[in-house]
């Protein structure tokens, strides 16, 4: 009794990036989301867990499905879900965020869920509010659900992730998703190569990644797990790219490329929403070792999870062993 | 990070908790020597008071089914926890649905855990009956909930600290008073 | 107070000339002139002594890169609040930026501005004047006119002129007015939407990036354009290592090149932005550690002819958007002093003669003022310095309308005890 439960962690107010967690906090994660996956089963999905808690989805850049995903995991917790979304356009730029968060504030929210197109919102809000701050998404900086979400989907294919390969392909220039996901693979200690245009793959990558120049060379690396990238159709504007056609040919999993992921047995992932026909080829969507509807699932268990562990209100993270607590 | 300095009172020893859990078998057994029983142990110590129960009684009545159920997520006191335990499943291999439930536990102190353990299981339907046998009785109830079944009663205090160890997951066997003489710095 | 003379006693006195501090008395005559600087001077009745020992007597500095904001943009700053905040910071002159709103690109807003700081300033203002009408980049402003009104430099500072057909044009047209072209380098397409340093931080921040080549390009550009057209050309705030060698290469050759370097290029980097700090936002943007390093060494080797600020004040409403949409800018005018002492003085990595020299002689010779050094004959402008003090950067101590500085909060070594201006003291911390 005396000794600290090793399956016991403690929380934290916010959830911002990958960066600021460590291993043993993904890997709690991982393991608290399973359970909670479980009750997807039960005739009673609702877990009473979070009853009376106000949940915000604030969304200042449209996005159904990760909205209705986290307004699902807050709704099996019990919690009331309220969307607060701001189309961009109608923000005047004399109304700041911080005026918003002070109107959140004073309805006492306990949880927001930020979305926003600009890099460091969320970090700033959290800076500024009680309630626990979660990352659905920032600019190119991170969205760290995602990258727990597919860690955790990653771990029921491998349940010993050391050493394993993913090739995330695409536009890591722009990329959240490469960002938090190649982070946290990682941390993990799975070794990540990336593969796209010169203009999207930037120079100021971080040394672990691995640079391929075609699939032929990133199919001899070996890789356990292809993680596709959506690719915004703007981009072509701004001369990232020629054209879809000539991407599709170049970097997504034509009908050759697919015979080979599936000899070689590779999983396919992507953070959806899918681009048919320019990340990936119709076929693909069917394949067995596709994992893209498993991590659309796992999205909301491990959503829950994050929900579950995170703690709103400044000074209430207690000092470890400070005080012993008795069963009730 | 420095130890809380507490005195440790013995209660009971290995012998007394088979002793006590034979009893509380014996007792069940007498209760319902036909029916068709679900044991439900509450993790993590319920499951271990649960499944030595149900060992006893197996050798003497065939028609039992048991399970576990972790209450974490059923907890009214989230907010004041500082550190969260990681959730197991709710392992409930059979109907619920009209089933004579026994939920056991190792310690029965406010009642919140036993609240919350009878809401998880009407989450997953609607028992006929459901019943309580815990080890160790210590009083101080918040809610009205009374054990049908009981191994040993003492008086406690608040402030005290019982706690129970088994073999199958501690590395020692018996049940203990704690008392928090000095709080750590 | 003003008709007597004035007998600073035991001083420690800076100068350009000397990396040594000289230890001498300064007399100040009824009229504000220097009368006599010796090691000794006798005190007599007449004189008002003021006991400088272990204090340092530094020359008025003077920064030629100030946004004081009027008219416009009355909630950042004033001519009044601007000049004051100058003052607090021991600076006694400063050359303001034209992008005002309305910008300062005609005689008659030369005049309106330069009228209204004779007003409402304690210390001279000169003002700089657009080279493009509007600061638009599509036509030169009237250029003449300006400099009959009183300009002294023309600039587009905040944007580039990014047409080099109208940049040589300008540099040519300006020849004839004696007038000294200032150049804010950047390539627009290059730094696009980027709102800091392109590089490793910027990628892991997922900030927009600024390459340090938009600025190079540029440098490199207005540099051959004034080779050619034998113009004089001043580069503003430079950032980068390699801009700087630029600059190096065309001095060798004889261009007429003059370029100045911030505070915060010498002393921040990218990583200093940490958790979207919006106070470390400017353009150009912080670049890297190794660029604060060779910076410093091009002070230090005359690249730089001088230290100017950059005091962009902006509202804290502003500062406080998003990394992104929080506009560029810090301020510097009542932190340049001492967080130049606290860095980079103190800790020996520059002495007091490279301070007075790049940010009150050199800027003053620029621009064909008087000098200000501590001698006699020399009008009284100089600044009393403690360095065994402290002095914390908060609201309290600013007198700018805004407060966004990197130091907002922080403790620096040094206090600006008094302002001299003349026969006037603009600023005494003692007498409060």
């Amino acid at each position: 009794m005396t000794k600290q439960d090793p399956e016991k962690k403690k929380r934290r107010k916010d959830l911002l990036d990958i960066d600021s967690i460590s291993v043993e906090e993904i890997d709690f994660l991982v393991k608290t989301a399973q359970p909670f996956k479980e009750l997807f089963t039960r005739s009673v999905k609702k877990v009473p867990t979070l009853r009376g808690k106000s949940v915000l989805n604030l969304f200042y850049e449209p996005s159904t499905r990760t909205r209705t995903s986290f307004e699902i995991a807050a709704k099996r917790l019990s919690a009331d879900v309220t969307n607060f979304s701001v189309s961009q356009s109608s923000v005047v730029k004399g109304e700041s965020i911080l005026d918003t968060i002070d109107t959140l504030q004073s309805m006492k929210v306990d949880y927001m869920i930020v979305r926003h197109s600009e890099s460091g919102v969320p970090n700033f809000i959290a800076q500024n509010t009680h309630a626990s701050v979660i990352n659905a998404g920032d600019g190119y900086h991170a969205h760290p659900t995602q990258a727990i979400l597919d860690t955790y989907t990653l771990k029921e294919v491998f349940p010993d992730l050391t050493r394993k390969k993913i090739l995330i392909v695409g536009d890591i220039l722009h990329s959240r998703v490469a960002r938090s996901v190649s982070t946290c693979c990682r941390k993990l200690g799975i070794e990540i190569g990336v593969l796209g245009p010169g203009t999207l793959i930037p120079d100021s990558r971080p040394d672990y990644m691995e640079c391929f120049k075609d699939y032929a060379t990133a199919f001899a690396w070996n890789p356990d797990v292809i993680y596709l990238l959506r690719l915004q159709r703007e981009r072509q504007q701004a001369y990232f790219f020629p054209s879809m056609r000539e991407y599709h040919n170049l970097f997504g999993i034509t009908s050759n490329r697919f015979e080979t992921v599936k000899s070689e047995g590779i999983y396919i992932m992507h953070p959806g929403p899918v681009n048919r026909g320019v990340e990936l080829i119709d076929e693909v969507m069917t394949y067995e070792r596709c994992l893209i509807n498993q991590q659309v699932e796992n999205g909301i268990a491990t959503r829950m999870a994050i929900l579950y562990w995170l703690q709103p209100g400044e000074n209430k993270i207690r000092k470890p062993n400070t005080e012993i607590r008795g069963k009730s | 990070m420095s130890e809380p300095s507490l005195s440790k009172t013995h209660i009971l020893d290995e012998k007394d908790i088979n002793h006590k859990l034979r009893r509380i078998a014996s007792e069940i057994l007498e209760q319902h020597p036909k029916t068709p029983l679900a044991f439900v142990g509450i993790h993590t110590r319920g499951v271990i008071v649960a499944d030595r129960i149900y060992n006893v009684l197996i050798e003497d009545r065939k028609e039992m089914v048991k399970g576990s159920l972790d209450i974490s997520l059923y907890r009214d006191d989230l907010d004041n926890l500082g550190s969260i335990p990681s959730i197991k499943n709710s392992d409930l291999p059979f109907e619920i649905e009209g089933a004579t439930v026994i939920l056991f536990d190792d310690v029965l102190f406010t009642g919140r855990t036993i609240r919350a353990a009878i809401n998880v299981l009407t989450d997953y339907g609607r028992p006929a009956k459901i019943e309580l046998a815990v080890l160790i009785d210590r009083g101080n109830r918040e809610l009205p909930i009374a054990p049908n079944y009981t191994g040993h009663t003492i008086q406690t205090s608040k402030k005290e600290h019982i706690c129970s160890h088994f073999h199958e997951i501690d590395d020692e066997e018996g049940v203990y008073k704690l008392i928090n003489s000095e709080r750590a710095s | 107070m003003t008709e007597t003379q004035k007998l600073f006693k035991n001083g420690q006195i800076a100068s350009e000339k000397s990396p040594t501090l000289r230890q001498a008395d300064v007399l100040v005559n009824e009229k504000g002139s220097i009368s006599a600087v010796e090691s000794y001077i006798e005190t007599k009745p007449e004189m008002d002594v003021i006991d400088c020992s272990r204090k340092i007597l530094v020359p008025g500095l003077f920064d030629m890169h100030v946004h004081l904001r009027e008219p416009g943009r009355e909630d950042k700053e004033t001519i009044e609040t601007g000049t004051e905040a100058a003052i607090n910071g021991g600076v006694t002159g400063l050359l303001a930026m034209p992008n005002t709103t309305p910008p300062i690109d005609s005689g008659g807003m030369v005049r309106f501005v330069l009228t209204l700081a004779k007003e409402r300033a304690r210390i001279p203002v000169m003002t700089s004047g657009c080279i493009t009408h509007n600061r638009q980049g599509k036509e030169l402003a009237e250029i003449a006119d300006m400099k009959e009104k009183g300009v002294v430099m023309i600039t587009d500072d905040g944007s580039p002129v990014a047409n080099s057909y109208l940049f040589r044009r300008a540099l040519e047209y300006a020849r004839n007015f004696d007038l000294i072209v200032a150049s804010h380098c950047e390539t627009m397409e290059l730094s696009a939407d980027g709102a800091m340093h392109e590089g490793k931080v910027s990628y892991q921040l997922g900030i927009p990036g600024i390459p340090a080549c938009s600025e190079e390009i540029s440098i490199e550009r207005d540099l051959s354009l004034a080779h050619y057209t034998k113009a004089r050309i001043h580069i503003q705030h430079v950032s980068t290592a390699r801009g700087m060698e630029i600059i190096r290469r065309f001095k060798e050759e004889g261009v007429h090149v003059t370029a100045e370097v911030t505070p915060h290029h010498l002393l921040f980097s990218e990583e200093d932005i940490g958790d979207y700090n919006t106070a470390f936002k400017m353009n150009p943007p912080l670049r890297t550690k190794v660029d604060n390093q060779q910076l410093l060494e091009g002070l230090k080797e005359g690249i730089f002819d001088i230290i100017a600020t950059d005091h962009a004040p902006h509202t804290t409403f502003e500062k406080n958007l998003d990394f992104s949409s929080a506009p560029f800018g810090i301020t510097g005018l009542e932190t340049a002093l001492l967080s130049l002492y606290t860095y980079l003085v103190k800790p020996g990595k520059t002495n007091w003669n490279l301070f007075v020299k790049t940010y009150s002689a050199e800027p003053r010779r620029i621009l064909g003022l008087p000098s200000v050094e501590i001698k006699p004959t020399h009008p009284a402008e100089f600044i009393v310095f403690d360095p065994d003090v402290t002095t914390i950067i908060n609201k309290a101590f600013m007198r700018s309308k805004s407060v966004n500085t990197p130091f907002l909060g922080k403790e620096l070594m040094g206090r600006v005890e008094k302002v001299i201006y003349k026969n006037e003291i603009l600023l005494d911390r003692l007498q409060k």
